[in-house]
């Protein structure tokens, strides 16, 4: 849209002005001189509108991008630089690589108690990691290392440090001509982490396209190596070596169907399932076991979760065109068997300036319930549950994220991005019936976070 | 053919699929079939060179070109750069690259109206700004095609009037299937009477128009549409979006100083929709719309 409204008359006088220009120059057949044409002598009408983007056409398309993200009080940190290629067939097969690195620094939080005193805690030492206050020795072989926390203050280990790399694959063909079959896999490893993932699809339209009916299968295995070993739940944290690695993995499913309501609407409504069998623990994450009286630290123990987890969701997610404005409204339910419910709104608006920005709004509300095993702490007087987490992403909270994108176009195929998100999570800070000293602590682990998104788009053919 | 008229000659024959005449004022009948003669072997040597359904034709040779670089004349240049400009102009509702919307469009008064995915599908071919114009090298992605229906009349025209006034003073018409210009009045210092053809196909007229200078065009033809569950598809394509304008008049004629402005002018009403008659007015165009 121009911004500037015209002179009455523009387009009619530098047509004259090229059409002159032709005539003369076809007639004597010479080469003309062009006649420049500014983008603010162009037309401009209410029903203006861009057409679809570029981007997605071209053989080839390569997709790069630097995420940095950081958590409030200089909790975890993470630089994530990504790039993928998307190759297009002459025969609609499409195969995409991608490549992903992040780099992780910062503290996390332990899983204990803030405490009116100084708490210190003594884990296996990481390799070539050491928090402040930390001091390492040598023991009978294994490394151990001792940290401090002072009074009133969420404890967290702050050597959290990690590298990980990532790489996925995916493709998908035409199967006739009115189906699609895709098939993927990935991979990613880290220090004391490994995982793969694969995945099958088919995807069958109807009602002349514009119905699509889609079924995918994925399968995850992950490994699971943490330093100085696998603690089992409910033993005092400890620097001592501890038991082997373990596993876990997933079997899901999706289902979804995508319909073109009218040619400004595309609506899609998925139902997925996945099954989690496995080790499910963090096995650096403690839980605090507090005297009654006190309510100050007596031990602090390994959490435990349940080795089965059943999720189950329903998804909605709305495309709506209409002239320079998508706007994108979605929502989520959620279940889990760990006893999580959570739901997800989000909705966002791309406004199209002129032919070369964009900016795109969002806004993301998130809600869950807490887990049956969520505990903030445990008491010395009590008999140990089963289970017993105190992990804040299993806790009851709710979360916002703004966020905001703007875009540039600088070629027909090249666009240059730059996304702010700005995320909060909101939870219950002091627990009713907290005792001694612990009823003023704040308890909530949740966590703020910024983070900004660089990234470039561009296609070639 | 020749026949004689009340102050001169007309000359008449058939190219470019459309009747095709020159009146020519005081003249003998010699100088009005030489005339004649050099406004038809303009029109010709401009329909063999920019016909898409010659395969020997220049634009033939730009649709053949599958991807790879292609040097183009002079003169095919100078239309390539018009037509880049007018695309500029317009906001990009002229494309000579729209022509493969015809594809899944076949306005044939049928109900076969293409979906979004199609429509989906065949837009990243059409686009002048996908297009690469390096003066003279031309570059289509593969499967992108050039069409000059939308110039290549009124170009003929205009040059086909441009040969007749270097060759003679004698007061000319030239109409291409209702596409026409003068050099100037008649020769009795009157306007030339031109029919305005009926938007609906028929024989009636619409009525008449005079015209002293200049170029008349009409856009429009109501006979192609595609019906659908009561709704009425026109053919006017936007090649920004790959669907049909909604509400464009059923024709517009447009005056102007040159057959192509006024061409011009005239299929862009076309694609401002039900706007067509607040483009014109805001261009300060002198022109006749029919709803």
């Amino acid at each position: 849209m121009q911004l500037k409204r015209q002179k009455a008359g523009a387009l009619r006088a530098a047509l004259g002005l090229l059409t002159a220009n032709l005539l003369v120059a076809t007639a004597h057949a010479q080469a003309p001189e062009t006649v420049p044409i500014s983008h603010s002598s162009t037309t401009d009408s209410d029903e203006d509108y861009e057409s679809g983007s570029d981007l997605n056409s071209g053989r080839t398309r390569i997709d790069s991008a630097v995420l940095f993200y950081q958590e409030a009080g200089g909790r975890v940190r993470a630089i994530e630089p990504v790039i993928s290629a998307t190759l297009n067939g002459s025969g609609g097969e499409v195969l995409n690589l991608r490549v992903t690195s992040d780099t992780l620094t910062g503290a996390t939080p332990n899983g204990a108690t803030p405490s009116r005193l100084t708490q210190t805690f003594v884990t296996p030492a990481s390799t070539g990691a050491s928090g402040r206050n930390a001091s390492s020795n040598s023991e009978s072989g294994s490394t151990i290392r001792q940290y401090k926390v002072a009074p009133h203050v969420l404890p967290v280990d702050d050597s959290f440090q990690d590298q990980r790399w990532a790489a996925d694959i995916a493709y998908s063909a035409p199967w006739g001509e009115q189906a699609r079959v895709s098939v993927g896999g990935g991979f990613s490893t880290e220090h004391d982490y490994t995982s793969y993932v694969g995945n099958v699809g088919l995807s069958h339209d109807f009602n002349q396209h514009n119905t699509t009916l889609a079924a995918g299968l994925n399968l995850e295995y992950d490994q699971s190596k943490p330093f100085g070993g696998t603690p089992t739940p409910f033993t005092s944290m400890s620097g001592t070596a501890k038991g082997g690695d373990k596993t876990k993995s997933v079997v899901g499913a999706v289902f979804g169907v995508t319909q073109v309501i009218n040619r400004g609407w595309l609506a899609q409504l998925n139902y997925s399932i996945g099954q989690t069998n496995g080790y499910q623990n963090d096995p650096y994450r403690i839980i605090s076991v507090i005297n009654p009286t006190t309510g100050d630290p007596s031990r602090y123990l390994y959490e435990g979760r349940p080795d089965r987890r059943l999720r189950q969701s329903i998804y909605l997610d709305n495309k709506i065109a209409l002239g320079p404005t998508t706007t994108d409204f979605s929502a989520r339910a959620y279940h889990d068997s760990w006893g999580i419910d959570s739901i997800t709104l989000e909705a966002s608006e791309r406004l199209q300036l002129g032919q070369q920005f964009f900016i795109e709004p969002g806004l993301r509300y998130y809600s869950q319930t807490a887990a049956d095993f969520f505990h903030d702490y445990l008491l010395s007087s009590q008999a140990l549950p089963t289970f017993a987490s105190s992990d804040s992403r299993l806790d009851r909270f709710h979360a916002m994220t703004e966020s905001i994108k703007l875009g540039f176009k600088s070629s027909p195929t090249t666009e240059w991005y730059v996304a702010l998100q700005d995320y909060r999570q909101s939870g219950s800070s002091h627990r009713a019936g907290a005792p001694g000293a612990l009823a003023t602590e704040n308890l909530f682990g949740g966590a703020k976070a910024t983070s900004v998104l660089f990234g470039v788009s561009f296609a070639f053919w | 053919m020749l026949e004689p008229t009340d102050q001169g000659y007309l000359y008449s024959f058939s190219a470019m699929a459309s009747p095709c005449e020159v009146h020519l004022d005081g003249v003998s009948r010699e100088e009005a079939a030489r005339l004649g003669g050099i406004a038809e072997a303009e029109a010709r040597r401009i329909e063999r060179k920019y016909s898409r359904y010659r395969e020997d034709s220049v634009v033939s040779a730009i649709n053949r070109s599958d991807g790879w670089p292609i040097q183009l004349d002079d003169e095919t240049a100078a239309l390539i750069d018009h037509a880049a400009q007018c695309h500029t102009l317009s906001n990009g509702r002229f494309d000579i690259t729209s022509g493969v919307l015809r594809r899944i469009w076949k306005l044939d008064g049928s109900d076969r109206v293409p979906d979004q995915r199609q429509v989906e599908a065949i837009l990243p071919l059409i686009g002048w700004t996908k297009v690469l114009w390096r003066r003279p090298a031309l570059t289509l992605r593969k499967g992108m095609e050039v069409d000059f229906g939308g110039l290549g009349k009124e170009y003929a025209v205009d040059a086909a009037l441009h040969l007749i006034a270097r060759e003679s003073d004698a007061p000319a018409l030239v109409n291409f299937g209702g596409d026409l210009r003068v050099t100037g009045p008649r020769l009795d210092g009157r306007r030339w009477l031109v029919a305005l053809e009926s938007a609906d196909g028929d024989d009636d007229c619409e009525g008449f128009l005079e015209i002293s200078e200049g170029a008349i065009t009409t856009s429009g033809d109501a006979r192609r549409f595609l019906l659908k569950d009561g709704v009425r598809y026109s053919h006017i394509l936007d090649p920004r979006v790959g669907w049909p304008v909604r509400d464009p008049p059923r024709s517009v004629t447009v005056a102007a100083p040159t057959c192509m402005e006024a061409g011009l002018l005239s299929t862009l009403a076309m694609l401002y929709g039900r706007g067509a008659e607040r483009f014109l007015q805001r261009e300060g165009v002198k022109a006749w719309v029919v709803r």
